[in-house]
Parts: C-alpha cells; sequence; structure tokens
C-alpha cells in the first residue's frame, strides 16, 4: 500500500502551494419562466454555495449523482457559464488566497470603502468573471475541457487537423507547416499518429476520439484541465487507456485536473482530493484515502456502498432509498435528511417533508387544498374534509413517520379541517472540520459504524 | 455443453451455436458466431462483454428482436422451457404467446423502451389484456360460461370495436365492464407494488416523462414481471441510472426473482456488478463466448487472456496511478473474419497457432469452460506454434 502513503502525504504538503483555482461560494441559479410574459417563478438552483481550492498539480475528483450540480460547476469554472453569486477565482498566490478569504469574511453590508477596492482589485485580477481582457485570454489559454461526449464536443464537418489545431490559430501560436507540425506532435502525445491528420471524427472508435478531446484541449499547453466525465462513455480496457494516458501528460506537463465523474473506482484511482456534491452543495471534501477509509457524510457512506467494487467486500452493496430533491425547491437543514438512514431530529424536517408524505400516501394528496406558509418549518395545511385532516395528524404522532421526524415536530393542531404544523428550526447545515484538510457538512460528530 | 452440476437443475433454455451476422456494405459482419450455453431454472446468468461483442445481439434473438434483414439468422437454436420450443425457427403465434408472458425484456433505457404516447396504466394493461384474460374475468367476478361472455372477454383484451363499446357502455353490460375496469387497476396497481412504488395508483395515471428514471426502471420491471415469466432478460438495466438507483434496482430484481424462481440473463459491461448479481457468467469478445463459469471462479481465477485483461484494466486501490493494465489495441472489424482466436490481436500470449484455427470452449473445471489454446492446444499442432503464459501449467 505504498500508494495511500505517497498520495496522502502529497496532500498534506500541498496547502502550502499556489491555488490555482479557488472556487468561493459559488452560486449558479437558472430561471424557471412560466406563462405568456415569461415571469421568473423561481430558480433552480443548480449550484448553491460551493467552495473549495485546487492547487496547482493535483487531481480533485467532483462527485455526485446527476442533477447534483457538478457539470454545471465544471462550466462555471472553465468560464462557460456565467456565476449567479460568489466566484471563481484563478491562480492566487497563497498570500492573495489569504487576503480574499479575510476580506470575503467579512459580510458584503459591513465593507469598508478600502475593503471594497481591495475586493474590487482582486477580482479584476483573479475573479474569472471579472477579468480585464487580457487576462482573461490567460485564463482561457490555461483553462481547457475534456467533455463527455465525444461525439457532440467534435465538429463532425472537420477534419482531425483543424480540430486540434484550431485553438492554436485562434491565439496565433502557429500557421502553416509549422502548425501541421505541433499538431502531429499533439496527436503523437495522446498516442495516434500522422496518418490520422486527414480524418473525419466518425472514422474514430469512441476511445480514439477521447484522446483527440485531449490533444485538443493540451495544444495550448494548459494548466488546469477540467475533465467532464471523460471516460463513461467508455469500455473498461479502453478507459484504462486513457486514466493512463491522462496520468502521464499530467506527469510530463504538470497539469492540474479537476476530474468530474459519477464513477467511484475512477475517482479514487485518479484523485488526491475528492468533492462530494449533493443538490448543489457540498456535502464532503477531503484526501481520497481518508474519504473512502472514513466517510464523515452518511452520503459519501451511501455512494460507497452503491458502487460494487471488484475485489472488496467491505463496503457491501446496498442502495438508498427516494430520488434527488428538486433543487428548484431544496430541503431545509441538510439536503440529504429526506434519505439519510441516519437521519436525527436536528437535520431540518419542514413543511416539504409533510407534503411529500401526503404525496406518496394514498388518497391524502388529493385531499389537500392549500398550504399557507409561515417559514419553511410551519404552515396552515387545508384539507377537503376533517377526516383528511385527522388523519394527517394522527400519522404525524405515530410510525407512518419516522422517529427523528416526531421529534423535530413542535406542533401539529386540528380544527376542522385545518392543520397547523410546526417544525423546529433549523439552519443549514454548514461544512465543518474533520481531520486535516477534510470537511463535511452533517450534524453528526461520527458516523456510527456500519 | 457445461456440464450439469449435481444435483442437475432444470434447464430452461438451451443455446446451440448461435449465429446471427448482419449484412453491411464492406461483406457480413458477424455479430454472434457461434455462442453456445445454458440457462437453469432460477439461476442468473451474467453476459459480459465490452461494446460490440454481440451480447444484446444474442439477447435479443430469445424474443427474435433483431431486425431482419439487415440480420440473417445464419444458424443455431435456442431452445425454450419443457417443450423446448425452439425460439428461432417457432412460428409467430407461438412466439407472441411467450414474449412478455414466459420471456420478458427489460431494457436499458427506460425512457425509450416506455411507450411516451401511453400511462403507466396502460401499458402495463397491455401485458394483461395479452396473456392473462382469464384471470382479469375471474378477478371481476365473471364465469366463464356467461351468454355475453365474449364480449366482456373482448373488453379485457381491450379489443372491443366501436359498435361492441357502445354495447359495453350500456346496462346490462355496463357494471360488469366496468368491474373489468376495476379488475384491471387491482391487477396493475399490484404489479406496480411488487417493485415497490409507493402510491402506486397515483403512478399509474403518470406518463413516462413525468417520472424519474429510478422510477421509470421500477415500471419496466413491473411490466416484465406482471406475468410472472419463466425468463427474464435484462439487457443493462441499470446502466443509464446513478449509483445509488442502481443498487435499488439490482436489489429488487434479485428479491423478486428468487421470490417467484424466474431464471435471469443479465447482461452487462460492468464486471464489479456482476460479481454481486450472477451465479454464472460467460465472457464474450467479438461474437463467442471466451470464458464461462461459477462468477466467483471465473473472477477470482480467470483463465482466459482477455478476462484476466478486463479484470486488470477496472481501477482499484491495489493499482498504483497511471499503471492500469489496459487492453492494447481495440476490438476487431468482424466483417468476415477468418478462422483464428478473435482476441489474438490484441493477446500478448499470441502464438502462431492462434492466428490459424479457431478455439472451442472447452472445460479447465468443474463447470469453467475456456476458449483458448493456453489450456486446449490442438493435438496436431507444433510445440513451437502454441502460445505460453505463467499462469498456465503444461
Amino acid at each position: 500500500m505504498t500508494t495511500v502513503t505517497e498520495r496522502s502525504g502529497g496532500a498534506a504538503v500541498a496547502p502550502q502551494g499556489d491555488i490555482l483555482l479557488g472556487v468561493r461560494d459559488l452560486r449558479r441559479y437558472f430561471p424557471i419562466r412560466e406563462g405568456a410574459l415569461q415571469r421568473v417563478v423561481g430558480h433552480v438552483k443548480a449550484v448553491d454555495g460551493v467552495s473549495f481550492d485546487l492547487r496547482r498539480g493535483q487531481t480533485l475528483g467532483l462527485v455526485g449523482e446527476s442533477g447534483c450540480g457538478k457539470t454545471t460547476l465544471g462550466r462555471c469554472v472553465s468560464g462557460l457559464s456565467e456565476p449567479t453569486g460568489g466566484g471563481v477565482y484563478f491562480d492566487l498566490t497563497a498570500e492573495r488566497a489569504a487576503q480574499l478569504d479575510r476580506l470575503l469574511a467579512v459580510p458584503e453590508a459591513e465593507r469598508t470603502d478600502a475593503q471594497r477596492a481591495e475586493l474590487d482589485a482582486l477580482g479584476t485580477a483573479h475573479r474569472v468573471d471579472l477579468l480585464t481582457r487580457q487576462a482573461w485570454r490567460r485564463f482561457r489559454r490555461n483553462t481547457q475541457v475534456v467533455f463527455q461526449d465525444s461525439f457532440s464536443s467534435l465538429n463532425p464537418r472537420q477534419l482531425v487537423r483543424d480540430i486540434v489545431g484550431r485553438p492554436l490559430r485562434v491565439h496565433r501560436e502557429a500557421s502553416g507547416s509549422a502548425l501541421r507540425e505541433r499538431v502531429v506532435e499533439l496527436l503523437d502525445q495522446v498516442g495516434l499518429g500522422r496518418q490520422h491528420l486527414n480524418r473525419y471524427p466518425h472514422q474514430f472508435s469512441g476511445g480514439q476520439r477521447q484522446r483527440i478531446s485531449i490533444a485538443r484541449a493540451l495544444a495550448l499547453d494548459p494548466e488546469l484541465v477540467v475533465l467532464d466525465e471523460p471516460t463513461s462513455a467508455l469500455d473498461v480496457s479502453v478507459q484504462a487507456q486513457i486514466l493512463n494516458l491522462l496520468h502521464l501528460l499530467q506527469q510530463e506537463h504538470g497539469l492540474t485536473y479537476l476530474f468530474i465523474t459519477h464513477d467511484l473506482s475512477v475517482v479514487r484511482h485518479m484523485a488526491d482530493r475528492i468533492v462530494v456534491m449533493y443538490v448543489g452543495r457540498v456535502a464532503e471534501a477531503g484526501p481520497t484515502e481518508q474519504l473512502f477509509a472514513s466517510p464523515a457524510h452518511p452520503y459519501t457512506r451511501a455512494l460507497l456502498q452503491a458502487s460494487p467494487d471488484l475485489f472488496d467486500d467491505s463496503t457491501g452493496f446496498r442502495g438508498l432509498e427516494g430520488t434527488v430533491p428538486d433543487p428548484a425547491r431544496p430541503p431545509a437543514g441538510c439536503r440529504f435528511h429526506t434519505r439519510c438512514p441516519l437521519v436525527t431530529a436536528d437535520c431540518g424536517w419542514e413543511v416539504d417533508d409533510v407534503v411529500r408524505w401526503l404525496e406518496e400516501e394514498p388518497g391524502m394528496f388529493d385531499e389537500l387544498a392549500g398550504v399557507e406558509r409561515g417559514s419553511a418549518f410551519d404552515a396552515a395545511l387545508t384539507f377537503g374534509s376533517d377526516d383528511a385532516a385527522r388523519r394527517l395528524v394522527a400519522a404525524l404522532r405515530s410510525d407512518a413517520v419516522p422517529q427523528a421526524m416526531r421529534d423535530a415536530l413542535e406542533r401539529a393542531d386540528v380544527t376542522g379541517a385545518r392543520v397547523d404544523v410546526a417544525f423546529r428550526p433549523v439552519d443549514e447545515v454548514e461544512l465543518t472540520r474533520r481531520g486535516p484538510d477534510h470537511h463535511a457538512a452533517c450534524v453528526l460528530e461520527d458516523l456510527p459504524p456500519v | 455443453m457445461t456440464p450439469p452440476r449435481a444435483p442437475a437443475a432444470d434447464v430452461i433454455a438451451t443455446v446451440t451455436d448461435l449465429r446471427v451476422h448482419f449484412r453491411a456494405k464492406g461483406g457480413t459482419v458477424h455479430a454472434v458466431d457461434g455462442v453456445s450455453f445454458d440457462i437453469r431454472d432460477g439461476e442468473t446468468l451474467g453476459l459480459v462483454g465490452e461494446t460490440g461483442c454481440g451480447k444484446s445481439v444474442t439477447a435479443r434473438s430469445f424474443l427474435r428482436l433483431v431486425p431482419m434483414p439487415p440480420g440473417i439468422a445464419a444458424g443455431g437454436s435456442i431452445m425454450f422451457g419443457p417443450e423446448r420450443v425452439d425460439l428461432t425457427t417457432a412460428d409467430d403465434r407461438t412466439l407472441r404467446r411467450i414474449r412478455g408472458d414466459r420471456i420478458a425484456m427489460i431494457f436499458q433505457d427506460p425512457a425509450k423502451a416506455l411507450n411516451p404516447a401511453l400511462t403507466v396504466r396502460d401499458q402495463i394493461a397491455e401485458v394483461f389484456s395479452e396473456h392473462r384474460v382469464p384471470d382479469v374475468l375471474a378477478r371481476a367476478g365473471i364465469g366463464p360460461a356467461t351468454a355475453d361472455g365474449w364480449l366482456l372477454r373482448r373488453r379485457a383484451a381491450r379489443r372491443a370495436r366501436l359498435p361492441e363499446r357502445f354495447a359495453l357502455a350500456l346496462p346490462p353490460l355496463r357494471s360488469r365492464s366496468a368491474a373489468i375496469d376495476r379488475a384491471l387497476d387491482d391487477m396493475i396497481a399490484d404489479a406496480l407494488a411488487e417493485t415497490q412504488i409507493p402510491n402506486p395508483r397515483k403512478v399509474m395515471d403518470r406518463y413516462p416523462h413525468e417520472l424519474s428514471g429510478g422510477m421509470r426502471q421500477r415500471v419496466m420491471i413491473s411490466q416484465a414481471l406482471a406475468c410472472n415469466p419463466a425468463l427474464l432478460i435484462a439487457d443493462e438495466p441499470t446502466t443509464a441510472l446513478d449509483v445509488t438507483v442502481q443498487a435499488r434496482i439490482i436489489e429488487l430484481i434479485r428479491d423478486l426473482q428468487q421470490r417467484h424462481d424466474t431464471a435471469v440473463l443479465y447482461i452487462s459491461h460492468d464486471l464489479s456488478l456482476v460479481r454481486w448479481v450472477c451465479d454464472r457468467v460467460a465472457v464474450m469478445y467479438a461474437g463467442r463466448i471466451v470464458e464461462a463459469g461459477p462468477t466467483a471462479q471465473v473472477l477470482a481465477d480467470p483463465q482466459h487472456p482477455y478476462t484476466r485483461g478486463l479484470l486488470a484494466a477496472v481501477p482499484s486501490a491495489t493499482h498504483r496511478r497511471g499503471e492500469l493494465v489496459a487492453i492494447e489495441g481495440t476490438v476487431p472489424e468482424l466483417i468476415d473474419p477468418p478462422p483464428s482466436c478473435r482476441f489474438a490481436g490484441r493477446c500478448a500470449h499470441a502464438a502462431p497457432a492462434c492466428r490459424r484455427r479457431d478455439p472451442i470452449l472447452a472445460p479447465v473445471a468443474d463447470g469453467h469452460e475456456v476458449a483458448c489454446f493456453l489450456h486446449h492446444p490442438p493435438d496436431d499442432a507444433d510445440a513451437d506454434d502454441l502460445p505460453t503464459a505463467d499462469w498456465v501449467a503444461r
């Protein structure tokens, strides 16, 4: 197990290094429009307050189920999508990062003019959506993306020489025969040859197309490569080739990777650190081996248990109840409380949990006439009949709902067809420290053993 | 063929030398080229392999879902059930009776496999109307010997024409017609509840696009298992799903399989999943089975170079980064292949004999078979022509 010590050793040394990518309270909301006037009625909160650092030369794995916002985050990081709030900071020195964190720690309303000016200066120099033209060009050169689907990310009407040579031409790096030689060199690096120059993408297999994508990403010798599920469309034997290639290129060029994937065995193999996302927020972040050996968030543990391992039986094989909640109405408190097997009374039980229960109970949801919300935690529910109201209150006090939910229930009073429910209000669960460089957003200090 | 284990389990289906070819521009593609295996009662047989190895075509041949042309049934047979019906030659009537009733299939992408224009109720009702009309009538409390029974039977089979529907909507048939609807609804709700769908009566009125991926897959499973089939063919049923949902669906299939004693042909490219799901596994490469045997044994002690390569390519904690053992090269073109081991072009042990003739599947241990000259050298070959490997004793 020499790899383990080497890897975690590397991660422990890294905090002194430069932060190539600092993500601070990043938010990306998509408006939901309705009606003839296309009025905005709500927002899908795809990324909702994510912060992490990516140090030079490291590989950060970003994992989560589909719809958790990992691809949107990747698009914000690579400058393909404008953040709604917060920011992505590129190429910070350790001092600049400390300065930034000090400034951001002050609430916006309390900042002095001097602090604002300082923050603006930092922003135009480093924040991806505020960069000056010149700095923007530098950022775009140094940040490249490899997408999941090589069919749609390679132009079917262009020859390989044009696809791989295009970044070089856009940035006026090379032209004519020099361009061609550079393209051949790039193709050679990814295991393709001169004979492939004048072919179209459809003439290649999936693995070869992904190699072309990688060659294109490397054309400008970038510092950061965002890999958005680069191998999930490939067979294992080809996946192994691509993962080896990515590692080799990282060694040769000193690349930094943001590796987005849902495959835990791949991320365990490739990443130094892992960020686990759930419904737009970070559930847990930490060094790879530590996260795998002792997950501190029940969601991380659930992911590990649901991923079968080829040789290791220790995690077992178990699924998770329920579905990912709607990111337009994320659950209060801990976002995972609707599915968590270790849920407690402090996890953020709210009115929506009652509504969810009504939806699953035969006949009850049709009886529901209206919900008047005071806040996320208290509301008055009106039913079509007194009987339905009484059934709800009876259920809220019985085994029909989880014990933790009953514990969090402060009030459930029935007056005719109206039920007043109130739960103990809870703040959003923040990330807390669990070890060196290891954070998790869970109310439990330690998870009970499996 | 596989020597049966003692005590011999009954075999539900026997595939013998199945060949399915496709006509293509440059010649004939041998997509499935001489595949033989058994599926035993109540077991789960895994068919694993990479893209294009012919596993889906093999599975689809069971229900004759391969379009012909461009497909060509080039030979072989699939004998099914105690009466040994040959599915490759059975007439359409027989096949129609078997499809959905005794052999059911679930597909990779439920969004494509379910009809977007029908509600969940209508999709599942189709199965009962096709195969379970007497049960529907019995459940509605209608005896078989009623004088106007033919009308009600047509109602239950959902085949009533417009004038017949008029008659059914009027007394005296109206109440019994409504009873049939209620009985159908009950049966559909039961089928959905089997797959642990919460509040099935509500889900029944939904269209597939209103459901999540996991829910759609459950609907498809309830549809497939509605008639309690003897054989379930699952073609990568969880590939489109998240891991947490995948695990739930696998648990569900296993649970239902054990309760109903259904045999499952499980197709997957994911070896780590197969390890948890299948009793036996057959590894396919380029249209052939290269290795077959009990899952634990094949994964712990793989004998074919391809199986070994596949297992080594899966990233795990024991691999150092950048040192995954990839299988170099790609799957060969299957257009009119010459007689040779299909894997010879990528095999580290390939020898002249491998390029000249076909290895055949032969046992290396109890129930464990391999098609490789490493284990079964042809009698008349020179020793110099034969492959060697350090893990095989000669």
